[in-house]
């Protein structure tokens, strides 16, 4: 039945890839058929409508909030016009040394990527800093793969992320820091190296292109008006992670602490409310699709996790997982393009399911998992070109998502080998 | 007329460029005026680039694929080349003709303002360029006591650029005037 249960995995996995179904509706799918192979009844104890549908769906709740609380915060960056003063300053005080502009963007890159995640997190950051780069003679590629680099190395710091594996792989908040404050260095050791060795490389570049003049901006946009947010405002992204990594409040309060901080800061008081509510409004509009996709990540977690599902896999994926630390790390270094394309071992997909199998089936510990999941996360994260950070930071610099996959995947491979390595000399 | 005409394209392309979101457009004249006056001036005349110039050989290619791109020409700095779309400079020679502009853009100028606008990008990245021209704009981007730190101000170096390839090409109009045209008319070619 294992045999049977990975080939319907890999079914789903060519039905993510080829587009057939969206990533959630496939995970969901998924979940059910592998309930109903591992034998669990329609309804009752460990049954496919009230274990994988009705338990699994919230199971993933408080990630959905942190979720929920990153994109209000994201959504505040923006209104208030923090993210856009940070990158118009950066281009103020180094635009005529394109690198200075580059790294500066990266810096606001990552401080949004501990706020929030995926295309928004991308649009945040690179609304203006990849038109901003490009026009101080950044390349193209290198742009956009800046702000993605510069989100990855928020990513280890991005509380709904913590949030997400603790829930997940049923680990302390705590533990999930401890790997992830060691995943740190090696995503921002990569993202500087990006940015200096390609801008050595490709140097700079201008054109005299037929977009220069535009039509006049319409009058009257209410975000065009907005001036520069005050320096203090600019703090707002650090105030969740100086709670959370500093003052160990929990994560919800943290991020809570994080959009009163951006409030009061930018904000009237008459004008508090009005902003409150039209900002976190907004922010269920952009935390949306990854609500969505947590609620099917949840319904599988519960699926692979039946009693059957694990008594079917254990034998075979035991016997496939290398228990040695440096089969451990190539091993699962060679496997680092999968988790492209939404391949199987995409932690947002069926990478979710997998992890779950190899907590519950106890072939590795789960702080292991942990360490697998969050490096994997990382090449994600940056270069797969059907990620939807990607997709947006690459066709807003007007190149292709391929194109900046080939140009970001050394650095974010040498990024997961960092992380598998810690992970096996430290958790196995 | 003209001249009014030449900066208020300037104007319109700061505006359109990132970081000048809400800058009075004023500011933003005052600022297109300046970089325009800066363009002007770089030509060989100028000391620092007849330096520059002794010392740096730019390699000129040409390319097809502009149109579809949106590009006249692209300067990169490694290697030092500048590559010019000819299928742009042939469709912008014929569009001069088309709108009887040729008094302003005499034959064949089409592609030498853009290998100048390129040249004058390779100039404006060298350290004392860039040092005067910011200076010249004057925009402070931090003040302690007496002492000023000038902010680079993103666009600028585009108007110096355009600036410089209408002097140095003896130009009527500036070349904006053409990339406005000539985007607009790609564009209705490609709709219709």
């Amino acid at each position: 039945m294992g045999v049977v249960i990975l080939l319907v995995m890999a079914v789903g996995v060519a039905a993510m890839l080829t587009r057939k179904l969206p990533t959630a509706f496939a995970l969901v799918l998924l979940a059910v058929v592998i309930a109903f192979l591992a034998g669990a009844p329609l309804t009752g104890k460990e049954s496919v409508l009230d274990t994988v549908l009705q338990e699994g769906a919230p199971a993933l709740a408080a990630t959905m909030i942190a979720i929920l609380l990153g994109s209000w915060l994201g959504k505040l960056l923006e209104e208030t016009g923090i993210a856009g003063t940070l990158v118009r300053k950066i281009v103020e005080f180094g635009g005529d040394r394109p690198v200075f502009v580059a790294l500066g963007v990266l810096a606001v890159s990552a401080l949004v990527g501990t706020v929030t995640g995926s295309a928004p997190a991308a649009m945040l950051a690179g609304l203006i800093g990849i038109p901003a780069m490009i026009a101080v003679g950044i390349p193209k590629v290198t742009a956009a793969g800046t702000v993605l680099m510069g989100i990855a190395v928020g990513v280890p710091f991005e509380l709904p992320v913590w949030q997400f594996f603790s829930t997940a792989l049923d680990l302390p908040i705590d533990t999930v820091r401890g790997f992830m404050v060691k995943l740190f260095p090696f995503a921002l050791l990569a993202a500087v190296a990006y940015v200096l060795v390609e801008s050595r490389r490709r140097g700079v570049e201008h054109t005299w292109s037929l977009k220069t003049v535009r039509a006049r901006p319409p009058r009257g946009d209410r975000r065009r008006r907005l001036g520069d947010a005050p320096w203090y405002a600019l703090l707002t992204p650090a105030v969740p992670l100086v709670l959370a990594l500093g003052l160990d409040v929990a994560i919800i309060p943290s991020l809570l602490g994080g959009v009163l901080y951006a409030l009061v800061t930018t904000t009237r008081p008459r004008e508090m409310n009005r902003r409150l509510l039209r900002t976190l409004y907004g922010g269920f509009e952009v935390a949306a699709p990854p609500i969505t996709l947590f609620v099917a990540i949840g319904i599988l977690l519960a699926a692979v996790e039946l009693p059957g599902a694990v008594d079917a896999l254990q034998p075979l994926v035991k016997a496939v997982s290398p228990q040695n630390t440096v089969l451990f790390i190539l091993v699962f270094t060679l496997l680092v393009p999968l988790c492209l394309f939404r391949g199987p071992l995409n932690v947002f997909g069926l990478g979710a399911g997998i992890a779950g199998v190899l907590v519950a089936t106890g072939i590795y510990p789960a702080v292991a998992v942990l360490g697998m999941t969050a490096s994997y996360n990382q090449v994600f994260g940056v270069s797969d070109p059907t990620s939807t950070q990607t997709v947006w930071s690459a066709q807003y610099a007007g190149v292709s998502p391929h194109q900046v996959m080939l140009r970001t995947l050394p650095y974010v491979w040498a990024v997961a080998f960092g992380g598998l390595c810690v992970t096996a000399f430290t958790e196995l | 007329m003209n001249d009014d005409h030449d900066l208020d394209l300037a104007v319109r392309l700061l505006a359109g460029t990132p970081t000048h979101e809400g800058r009075d457009p004023a500011l933003l004249g005052q600022w297109a005026r300046t970089a325009s006056e800066f363009g002007r001036r770089m030509t060989l005349r100028h000391e620092t680039v007849r330096v520059i110039e002794r010392h740096e050989t730019v390699r000129v290619i040409e390319r097809d694929g502009g149109l579809e791109a949106g590009l006249f020409a692209r300067y990169r700095s490694r290697p030092p080349v500048v590559e010019v779309y000819a299928d742009t400079v042939a469709r912008a020679e014929r569009l001069v003709a088309e709108r009887g502009w040729r008094h302003w853009f005499p034959e064949g100028s089409v592609r030498a303002a853009a290998l100048a606008h390129e040249q004058a990008h390779a100039w404006l990245h060298h350290a004392p360029v860039r040092a005067e021209f910011k200076r010249a704009l004057g925009h402070t981007a931090l003040r302690l006591g007496r002492r000023r730190l000038y902010a680079y101000v993103a666009g600028a170096d585009e108007i110096a650029a355009h600036a410089y390839a209408q002097a140095a090409c003896g130009l009527g109009r500036s070349p904006l005037l053409l990339t406005e045209a000539l985007a607009a008319a790609v564009s209705f070619e490609s709709e219709n």
